[in-house]
């Protein structure tokens, strides 16, 4: 009686197992993206996103909560400023644009013809309306200027500002979404709307939407014609938890554009033929320290001679292929980028950091400076030994990966570096107050390719406060009166000659006191599927930044440029 | 990830005074699982305490990254960083112990304390601890652990700090078990014969009940441990593990954080897994054996002692098939 | 009845000890939810400036006043059933974030934990029935399947099961690319086939205990007097170990398996990591990580109760089946 209970255990387990097997042939996963329902061309993009999508389409959402294609693929700006070519915007809604000579004036062309996603035409009003409404609202108006804009006919809108504001180009003209006028002057709070049925002007619309996954479809009264019209038929976003899982979709065909670090991109390169890559790199790894004893920093890094010699002291070569997987590009002192900005870059010695390590130069500056060898192997001054500690967040393994590797390094070198892996916000918290003396980070390009971004974000005194308050942007309490009026002079003109007068004075001073300790320039890579859908950036041809990240415009320039498979 | 708690298990009359002699009836016998339990987690616990003397440098990074194992005298391969697999698990097996040990030590004495002394105090005291052991229990376990792993600033998140937090977050299991048993041994005639005999509380606490408890508790010191290992392992998967030491949840995270699965590094990924399971193996085992105190019954009859009995095969299958217990 | 008061007594006060410690926790922790919008706002190239901060904050409302003002206001909210607004998903509302992905963690981890619990007792009960059966070995087996960290087990079978041999997919809940969330058959089916894989390395891991304790409490409970009348009477052996033996036997087992129902939710943490699965042990970690204090607290509190409900359910059924705890 037992062995008959016991085999009809078994097999109902038996039953049970192959029921699932078998359900599993009733969800039908073949076919998933091409040839669906009709010849319906489909491309699955999968944006970052870990978890549940939320139902928000919000352009001006100022904690940048909207869904990703909000900006760029449903809602577009005046002009697109491409981070990974250096060149002139590309026209959107507006065809051109010119300043006048004081920088008080912008006077925009506005694109005829356009119509939103309801079929309604979009016109100069909608334009004016959607500049004004972010000017006047503290919440959506993150540039800290206000500005006026007013229409003067129908193809010409005219913006004043109250003070010269050359740098606030790209923000106005590239990173301001067009909303139509009609719908918003209705919504109460625009920072609170989900805007579940977005209108706008983009290439594709939104056409269902689960918290899983949702779908896009063409937009038919997309403005762009021929080629510039969207040709892919249904764009389906997706989410996945981890790297493992990315190179897994990407491998089996499931996703067709995502812009993830895989380590193991290479092998999967060589093993699959269809799918591509490029790498478009914009931010600058750096060791971020808390610099200046006058603010308030403490610690053997507010001695700038140990900060250049950790900076001779890194093997940059192992860095890059045990950390990047090969895959970052050589850093620029000068905090910019040495291929996109190689122009602005005012000294031949600044365009590269020295890519092996040169212990024995790191040594000589730290002698110099009055360090002497202890007897672990550390140097020691005032009886203090050489310790520092670096910040660095748990989880991004690129980057714990160097910390682990620079510990070696130093060691090497006589200092003594410990690492604290911590969660993001304790990792953010104490940057902006100053608690701790290095932080492991990047130099991220603003709005446009322009260093004046790069240099007021991170080197201006406006950015800072003293250790124990909130720095916004420059947490390393660097403050340099010389590099201020240099900045100031960035943001006040138009003239090539006073522009790199002002990068040589930053740049003379930033490679002597060095606050931030470039590394490499991090790898932005995007992978594509060529099988269902092709004409995706490449490495020498990068007509947009492809990173299909919040708020890159520039993926909605990507997806109406690809042509699917077989048509 | 389950936990079983067993209320009103019955507890057997194990002899009352706490003579010499009966010191013998309390230790396990030697049956094979025993030996086999005790030899491995022996070997584990020496090769925790002697191995980082003898192996290299954990630490030290090399550009020999993900090399197989035999690679240039690497005996277990090489991690993304070049350092040495085979140093950081000898520190990492030493790292979990004393955590697991720690925990194991906490977490008895609070659960000895809050089930033990307040059972037998009794009235407003028992009352109140149970009370304050069932909140305790109801609060979920691993949300509060990582909320207060991230609490706490990353320098100071040691190797004893991760200790208390997982002592703090499993004692309370134990204590209801313990409490439940205290209560009915309180009962007994002995007991009530101590008392009235004038002896006093804490020699009644120490003679008459302790020896009834050590193999439940004995149980449950081992349990803790287990736990406090694979919880430790758990927390290093999160993330939120202790920093600047070896452990062998540390180690995995790292691993999987390299993706060496995915990159065919399992020279990484699955020994310090492997190590883990084959010490919560030989502690099970021992608890197998510490089980058979408790519970007499479990002892005999087993398929071992069968076979001392001397039958033939086929006495044996007529046994069976008659369904005899 | 004394009894029941007594117990009712207890959970209101456990209920408000939860909600309390919901409260305190989430704002002990260090850092500030503006500061880590800042910063992934400028990792992702747009710019900021100091009126950036302010334009933030003034969005997110602040949360000003006294943590006395705040916990006034929490408690007022929670009986309207308003658990605030999450950050992760601005602006969506807590009870919306969390009533999306508590289904799929009852589901995955309800149903393996309920699975378990069935194989494990059923295998416990033959166990202990018949000692010294092949069933006595399969004990320390799976006893080291509990022994083995939970992820380790589940990644290698992911390796072997998804990637060596593509019997079921890596992660996500069903195939979001054929199918969506309704009763048909097709998404059935397919949010079987992937919570197949979560469901097995949950089962795998947690049976050895629940086999373990009923096979103790079975050899316990068979040398009774009552085992021994029942036989003597001449009772089927089936129906002295079903009705005599497993019933009694079964209610250490009973209450452990209510109390760690309450623990599901809880435990689908280090499940959800690994499978990407869209249930609440992802939500909670996300909230952790970007100091969602709203999300937390709904999160923390969703845990509570249903663990402080199963317990309840557990002693009030234990006070029905067993008598003996009732006089005390």
């Amino acid at each position: 009686m037992t062995t008959k209970k016991t085999r009809l255990l078994i097999g109902a387990a038996a039953v049970a197992a192959s029921a699932a097997i078998a359900l599993s042939g009733c969800s039908g996963s073949g076919g998933k993206n091409s040839g669906a329902a009709g010849g319906t061309s489909t491309v699955t993009l999968f944006s970052g996103q870990v978890g549940n999508f939320t139902e928000n389409f919000n352009p001006l959402s100022p904690t940048g909560s909207g869904l990703q294609p909000t900006n760029g693929v449903i809602y577009e700006p005046l002009f697109y400023y491409n981070k990974a070519k250096a060149g002139n915007p590309v026209p959107l809604l507006g065809t051109s644009f010119k300043w006048n000579g004081d920088g008080t004036e912008l006077t925009v062309k506005v694109r005829q013809g356009v119509k939103w996603s309801d079929g309604k035409p979009e016109t100069a009003d909608d334009v004016v309306y959607s500049l004004n409404l972010v000017s006047n609202n503290p919440a959506l108006n993150t540039s800290g200027q206000k500005w006026v804009a007013k229409k003067t006919d129908d193809s010409t809108v005219v913006i004043d500002f109250p003070a010269t504001a050359f740098t606030l180009e790209p923000q106005v003209l590239g990173n301001e979404p067009i909303v139509p006028e009609s719908i918003w002057k209705s919504i109460p709070d625009p920072t609170k709307t989900t805007n579940v049925k977005p209108v706008g002007t983009g290439p594709y619309m939104l056409k269902s939407f689960t918290p899983q996954s949702f779908v896009l479809e063409k937009n038919p009264n997309y403005w762009g014609k021929g080629d510039q019209a969207p040709k892919v038929d249904q764009v389906r976003y997706i989410s996945l938890s981890n790297a493992d899982a990315a190179t897994s979709a990407l491998q089996s065909g499931q996703v067709d554009y995502m812009g993830s670090f895989l380590p193991t991109l290479k092998q999967i390169m060589a093993q699959h033929k269809n799918l591509s890559y490029s790498n478009s790199p914009q931010a600058t790894t750096a060791l971020f320290t808390c610099s200046n004893p006058g603010l308030g920093c403490t610690g053997p890094q507010t001695d700038p001679a140990v900060r250049q010699a950790m900076y001779y002291a890194m093997d940059r070569t192992q860095l890059n292929n045990q950390a990047a997987a090969g895959f970052s590009t050589p850093a620029s002192p000068a905090l910019i980028l040495n291929t996109v900005n190689k122009d602005q870059i005012t000294n031949p010695d600044y365009l590269t950091v020295p890519q092996s390590a040169d212990v024995a130069k790191a040594k000589s500056l730290l002698e110099a400076d009055g360090w002497t060898l202890g007897s672990n192997g550390y140097y020691v001054k005032d009886g203090k030994e050489l310790d520092l500690s670096i910040n660095v967040v748990s989880g991004w393994t690129d980057y714990d990966t160097i910390c682990t590797l620079l510990q070696g390094q130093f060691k090497r070198a006589g200092i003594k570096l410990s690492v604290n892996q911590v969660a993001q916000n304790a990792w953010t918290q104490a940057e902006v107050s100053g608690k701790y003396q290095m932080s492991l980070n990047s130099i991220n390009m603003g709005p446009s390719s322009n260093p004046y971004f790069q240099y007021s974000q991170y080197l201006s005194s406006a950015a800072t406060a003293k250790v124990g308050g909130s720095a916004t942007t420059n947490v390393s309490r660097y403050s340099n009166p010389a590099v201020d009026a240099a900045i100031k002079t960035l943001a006040s003109t138009n003239d090539k000659t006073k522009e790199q007068a002002a990068y040589k004075t930053i740049q003379d001073a930033i490679v002597k006191d060095m606050p931030y300790v470039p590394v490499y320039v991090n790898s932005a890579l995007a992978e594509y599927n060529n099988s269902h859908a092709t004409g995706w950036p490449s490495q020498d041809n990068q007509y947009a930044f492809p990173l299909p990240w919040g708020g890159n415009w520039g993926v909605g320039i990507v997806l109406k440029t690809i042509r699917p498979v077989g048509k | 990830m389950t936990t079983t708690v067993s209320m009103g298990e019955a507890v057997p009359e194990v002899a009352p005074t706490a003579k010499r002699s009966s010191i013998a009836a309390l230790l396990p016998s030697l049956s094979p699982k025993l030996i086999v339990g005790l030899s491995i987690g022996a070997a584990i616990v020496l090769w925790a305490i002697i191995g980082p003397f003898v192996v290299g440098d954990p630490n030290a990074i090399s550009t020999l990254a993900f090399a197989p194992p035999g690679t240039h005298g690497h005996i277990l391969g090489t991690s993304q960083t070049g350092q040495d697999v085979w140093s950081q698990i000898a520190w990492g097996t030493r790292g979990s112990l004393i955590i697991g040990f720690a925990v194991g030590v906490m977490a008895t004495v609070l659960s000895a304390l809050f089930g033990v002394l307040g059972a037998y105090i009794g009235g407003a005291v028992d009352e109140g601890f149970a009370l304050f052991t069932n909140i305790v229990l109801v609060i979920p376990g691993l949300p509060l652990v990582i909320v207060i792993g991230n609490y706490v600033p990353q320098s100071q998140r040691g190797l004893f700090l991760v200790a208390v937090v997982l002592a703090i977050t499993s004692w309370a299991g134990s204590a209801r078990v313990l409490r439940a048993v205290t209560l009915s041994i309180r009962n007994r005639d002995y007991v009530a014969a101590s008392r009235v005999s004038g002896e006093r509380t804490w020699r009644i606490l120490i003679v008459e009940i302790l020896p009834n408890l050590i193999p439940v508790m004995a149980s449950q010191f081992v349990f803790a441990i287990i736990f406090a290992i694979l919880g430790e392992a758990g927390l290093s998967f999160l993330g939120l593990g202790a920093s600047g030491t070896f452990t062998l949840g540390t180690i995995l995270f790292q691993a999987n954080q390299a993706l060496a699965l995915t990159q065919g590094a399992w020279w990484w990924f699955i020994p310090p897994g492997l190590m883990i399971a084959l010490f919560g193996c030989a502690l099970s085992l021992i608890n197998f054996s510490i089980d058979e105190i408790i519970n007499p019954k479990l002892r005999s009859s087993t398929r071992s002692q069968r076979k001392k009995w001397g039958l033939t095969p086929a006495q044996i299958r007529q046994l069976e098939q008659e369904n005899l217990k | 009845m004394r009894f029941y008061l007594q117990k009712i007594g207890f959970y209101v006060v456990a209920i408000w000890a939860a909600i309390t410690i919901n409260f305190v926790i989430p704002r002990l922790m260090p850092g500030n939810p503006v500061d880590v919008i800042i910063s992934k706002m400028g990792a992702a190239g747009q710019t900021v400036t100091p009126q950036t901060r302010h334009a933030i904050e003034v969005a997110l409302g602040g949360g000003g006043g006294t943590w006395w003002q705040q916990y006034g206001d929490y408690i007022v909210n929670l009986l309207h059933g308003d658990l605030g607004t999450s950050l992760v998903d601005y602006p969506e509302k807590v009870s919306t974030v969390i009533g999306q992905a508590l289904p799929w963690t009852i589901a995955l981890v309800g149903l393996a934990t309920v699975i378990s619990f069935i194989i494990g007792v059923g295998l416990g009960m033959f166990a202990g029935w018949r000692r010294g059966s092949w069933l006595d070995n399969l004990i320390p087996v799976t006893t080291m399947f509990q022994a083995v960290p939970y992820f380790w087990l589940a990644l290698i079978l992911v390796l072997l099961l998804s990637r060596v041999v593509q019997w079921f997919p890596y992660a996500g809940g069903y195939d979001v690319a054929t199918t969506a969330p309704g009763f048909s058959l097709q998404f059935i089916g397919s949010a079987v086939h992937y919570g197949f894989l979560p469901a097995l390395t949950i089962v795998l891991s947690s049976i050895g205990g629940w086999m373990l304790g009923m096979r103790n409490m079975m050899v316990a409970t068979l040398s009774e007097d009552y085992i021994v009348t029942a036989e003597a009477k001449g009772l089927r052996p089936s129906r002295v170990r079903m009705t005599y033996a497993a019933r009694n036997a079964v209610l250490p087992s009973l209450s452990g398996f209510a109390i760690s129902l309450g623990f599901v939710v809880a435990g689908s943490i280090v499940t959800e990591q690994v499978f990407s699965y869209p249930g609440v042990g992802q939500l909670l970690f996300a909230a952790v990580s970007n100091n969602d204090y709203a999300l937390m607290q709904g999160v923390f509190l969703v845990i509570s109760l249903s663990v402080l409900a199963a317990n309840l359910v557990v002693d009030v059924l234990y006070g029905l089946i067993d008598p003996r705890t009732r006089a005390r």
